[in-house]
């Protein structure tokens, strides 16, 4: 049997450290050794997207990733999202739009627009389409989630546009 | 106690409600877009080991020996079993047709690749798959036959030799006269046409947790399954148990569409939890066990189909031929799919006689497991095709022959031919609102100038009936006889005025527990935070079956409704007894109960479930105590099959009416779709953002259906479609916008006239597709009759008539 390995990773603002063999998976590390079940595990060879978390910032496919390789980075989960028990912008987005029927796919959608919104605030049904055409939703047809995209945006811009010094 | 079931939401003791009909947010949702749902796979009990099953790599094979001991002595490993276990202690599992299964473990051969052949629990999946390369099994192969026609001919191997032949059923139903409606007929078009296999890939592979429990002799599972009850007794059947003994706890799952399957691997798992000394086991499957092994594959079929008419296009006659591919065992009751076309047989059309040639036949594939729609969905596209074909011939205009051949509103109820009866409709409202939604005119003026300039554009018109909630008896021609489909709910206050409902399902994505809120809410004019949608297990869950036929909308109205029917009437009878009054003279409305006509005198839900609980003794004495009520709702009026399959099965006939225009890429093969445009009429619309839900992802599966998603198997059985590099799922670059439409025909035969839904635009949306692409290769004098209709498909249809052409 392999050695088993120090890793060290802050999800959701917490600090984790464990020891993993070096063959876990980033997702069954998050979700058996964190029991941060919310990110979900489609395929396991990266086409659903389901399994998709931020690693600094940037949508990764958790199934694809050893936890070993993200040793000392900065992840971001699905259970990272709400803020003092209110649901995030895009979160709320998807509840209003019915961006979601079984829910199963949606962790990986959340954290994937997640990553589209804060690298582009207003982004065209085109971008949009970039951004999520890795994702596979098998129950709503995209058409409620692209809705859900487009609301989550605009809410985010009105709260930045609140927010700033320079438009208020 | 007969119960009257409100059948509009005038008759809810309420004189404003605010909650059915409209498109309400959903209470599931929450929970599911903070990821605290509770799938099967996130749930870890104490002591829990992890399965592994070892497949077959060959598609026919003699097992010689199988030498566990290697894996047995790995750390970490508690148990081991093989097929000597399933031998041992289960039963081949039960079939459509019957006597068509094998134990859920391989005993002296393979019949398909992905077959489990042992399984180990261990204390994690690494141990459990690190302990199943060490199973060393000596496989003799033998001949595989992975073709239907083949596998019908003498001398071809036999995928279960016990039965001598690998023909499932053979049968012809003849309703009425057809072969004096050829006879008598002006034109008559034949066609063949090949459905190849495809699968419903929820996005959550299916998951089990078996418990067993040694001494007592019972088993407790935890799965992500869509019918508890059936699947209980199932299990119960294969393991040797009473059906008392086995308890299903029902998980929430990531979708279903009828493929979430899993009974061998729960069967598997479940002999191996008679090994760990009470300890757990899970398995959760993975994609490519989903894929070779799950309830992946559904209706791979190949159809002759004759369509006899009259000079003015109306249709006389319908004779379809089939050939359904089931794979080696009846085990995913796929059979079922060649059943359920019965219900809509004909379509939404007046075809006075039909029949219905029909050969289910064993081959060493994946056995075929049922997939939104049950079956119709193939039947439907092969006979809209026909209309079509028809239609060119006879020069009558697409949406004109279907207009023509409508069943009239005016005459519903309606008996087809094949024996179901249609509740109502309207279908040329339904036609009417779609041309206009697509400016059909202008559309073909657009393609007409597009076919100018030389691009291949087609137009389609398709429609098609979704038969809504299943009754077993739809499926008696292939040997089913069911267990019921009954729908319980029970409706409960506590002593604080708050409102439980319980069922006995678990969500699965439609919307339902919104849907039971709503009802509720509605009912009692309370709010939704005053309600709590609670799931049981099958030992305490009144009857139910939960989803599936298109059913659950409608069966858990009139199950909610029948509940908060009978809690009324105990209110009532409570109130009376306190307000010293006759009960006839007391209601409930808006929330209280009141004396009628007695100014004052009322009082509050609440208040009488509470006195209820609080003091028994006050009440009078023939009423039960408890401020709940259970009802247990089944489709009136279904009737037996006769001897040519003829029943009321299905209680509801939802319809509707697709217009797409694409664009074929001649070079490619490519298909694009320019416009499509949608109206249906499934009655009254109960969530109306639920429905339009279902809509737009049956038509992105009906979208793959059509255009990518094939499983492939080569000459020796070996799938080559086992990940989702090759098997093909729409993403958001292949789904369409749509524009939509409705129509509202309530059903009276159902409560508050709701149709089955959930199916939708599965059974439409690959005909009309083909249909458009057809009229897109109509001029080069191409057709297409193989499902999917895939580049490669295409190109070489249209490159084989430029051939054509240039010979000429």
């Amino acid at each position: 049997m392999s050695t088993e390995r120090q890793v060290s990773v802050t999800v959701n603002g917490v600090n984790y450290e464990a020891r993993v063999e070096p063959r876990t998976t980033l997702v069954d590390f998050l979700r058996g050794e964190l029991a941060l079940t919310g990110t979900h595990v489609g395929c396991e060879h990266g086409v659903c997207g389901a399994c998709t978390v931020l690693l600094e910032g940037r949508a990764v496919r958790s199934c694809l990733m050893l936890a070993v390789q993200a040793d000392g980075t900065n992840l971001t989960t699905v259970e990272g999202l709400e803020e003092d028990g209110n649901l995030h912008p895009i979160q709320q987005a998807f509840v209003e739009e019915h961006g979601l029927q079984c829910g199963f796919c949606t962790p990986g959608f959340l954290m994937t627009v997640c990553e589209l919104l804060e690298n582009n605030p207003d982004p065209s049904e085109e971008e949009v389409r970039d951004a999520l055409g890795g994702q596979i939703c098998r129950c709503t047809g995209y058409r409620s989630i692209l809705r859900s995209v487009n609301l989550a945006a605009a809410r985010l811009r009105g709260a930045h546009t609140a927010g700033s010094a320079e438009h208020s | 106690m007969s119960v009257d079931i409100p059948k509009s939401l005038e008759d809810f003791p309420n004189s404003s409600p605010r909650w059915v009909g409209r498109a309400v947010e959903r209470v599931e949702d929450p929970q599911l877009v903070t990821g605290r749902t509770e799938f099967i796979d996130n749930v870890v009990l104490p002591g829990m080991l992890h399965a592994a099953i070892l497949r077959s790599p060959l598609a026919h094979a003699r097992i010689g020996s199988i030498d566990t001991s290697q894996a047995e002595q790995l750390p970490g490993v508690i148990a081991v079993v093989t097929g000597e276990d399933a031998k041992r202690w289960s039963h081949p599992a039960p079939t459509a047709p019957a006597e068509w299964g094998t134990h859920c473990l391989a005993t002296d051969k393979v019949c398909y690749v992905g077959e489990p052949v042992a399984a180990v629990a261990a204390v994690n999946r690494y141990v459990a798959e690190d302990a199943i390369e060490l199973i060393v099994v000596d496989y003799e192969p033998l001949e595989a036959v992975v073709d239907p026609a083949k596998a019908m001919e003498p001398g071809s191997p036999l995928v279960i030799e016990e039965k001598g032949t690998n023909v499932m059923l053979q049968r012809v139903f003849t309703w009425g006269d057809v072969d004096g409606a050829f006879r008598d007929a002006d034109r008559v078009f034949t066609e063949k046409f090949r459905w190849h296999r495809l699968g419903a890939n929820p996005l959550e592979t299916f998951g089990v947790i078996a418990q067993w429990d040694s001494v007592g002799e019972s088993l407790t599972l935890r799965a992500s399954v869509q019918s508890a009850t059936h699947f209980g007794l199932g299990r119960a059947a294969v393991l040797g148990l009473p059906s008392n003994k086995v308890r299903v706890i029902a998980h929430p799952h990531g979708g279903s569409f009828g493929g979430k399957g899993g009974t061998r691997g729960t069967d598997v798992t479940a002999l191996l939890a008679r090994k760990t000394r009470g300890r757990p086991v899970k398995w959760i499957e993975d994609r490519l066990e989903y894929l070779t092994g799950g309830g992946s594959q559904a209706w791979d079929r190949y159809y002759e189909v004759s369509l006899a008419l009259k000079n003015d296009g109306r249709v006389t006659g319908l004779d379809v031929k089939l050939l359904d591919d089931m794979g080696a065992t009846g085990e995913g009751f796929g059979a079922i799919s060649t059943a359920k076309p019965l219900a809509c047989f004909t379509g939404p059309y007046t075809i006075p006689v039909a029949r219905y040639d029909l050969t289910i036949v064993a081959t060493n594939k994946l056995p075929q497991s049922p997939y939104r729609g049950m079956g119709p969905p193939p039947h439907n596209c092969v006979l809209e095709q026909m209309m079509d074909i028809a239609a060119r011939a006879l020069d009558i205009d697409p949406a004109a022959i279907r207009r023509l051949n409508f069943i009239p509103k005016d005459a519903f109820p309606y008996t087809i031919a094949s024996g179901n009866e249609y509740d109502s409709g309207d279908y040329e409202a339904v036609l009417d609102k779609v041309l206009e939604l697509a400016d059909y005119p202008k559309l073909r003026d657009r393609q007409a100038r597009a076919r100018a300039e030389g691009r291949c554009v087609g137009i389609g018109v398709a429609s098609a009936i979704e038969p809504g909630i299943f009754d077993w008896n739809a499926y008696a021609i292939v040997g089913v006889q069911g267990t019921g489909v009954p729908e319980g709910a029970t409706v409960s206050i506590d002593i604080m005025g708050k409102i439980s409902v319980r069922v006995g399902f678990a969500l699965e994505g439609q919307g339902q527990y919104t849907l039971a809120t709503q009802l509720v809410a509605d009912y009692f004019n309370v709010g939704f935070e005053d309600i709590n949608v609670v799931y049981l297990d099958t030992h305490s869950a009144p009857p139910a079956f939960g989803p599936g036929g298109s059913r659950l909308g409608v069966a858990l109205t009139g199950a909610v409704l029948g509940a908060c029917e009978r809690l009324a009437a105990k209110l009532v009878k409570v109130a009376a007894g306190l307000f010293q009054m006759d009960p006839a003279q007391v209601e409930l409305m808006d929330g209280k109960l009141v004396a009628k006509g007695v100014a004052g005198v009322e009082m509050p839900m609440a208040q009488v479930a509470g006195t209820m609980l609080a003091r028994s003794d006050l009440l009078p004495p023939d009423v039960d105590p408890r401020p709940e009520a259970t009802h247990v709702w089944t489709a009136p009026g279904r009737t037996e099959a006769d001897d040519q399959g003829r029943a009321k099965s299905y209680l509801t006939a939802a319809q509707a009416v697709h217009v797409v225009m694409l664009e074929v890429d001649p070079e490619t093969g490519f298909v694009e779709i320019l416009k499509y445009c949608v109206v249906d009429d499934c009655g009254t619309r109960l969530n109306p953002a639920t429905v339009e839900g279902q809509t737009d992802g049956s038509i992105a599966q009906g979208v793959g259906a059509a255009l990518l998603e094939e499983i492939v198997y080569d000459e020796q059985g070996q799938i080559l479609t086992s990940s989702y590099m090759d098997y093909l799922i729409p993403t958001i670059y292949e789904v369409p916008a749509t524009e939509k439409g409705i129509v509202v025909t309530p059903s009276p035969f159902t409560p508050l006239g709701a149709k089955g839904c959930g199916e939708g635009a599965m059974h439409t949306t690959p005909a009309v597709i083909l249909s458009a692409i057809n009229d897109a290769l109509a001029p080069m004098g191409a057709r297409a009759t193989e499902i999917p209709a895939t580049p490669n498909r295409l190109w070489t249809l249209i490159r084989e008539a430029r051939n054509q052409t240039a010979g000429d």
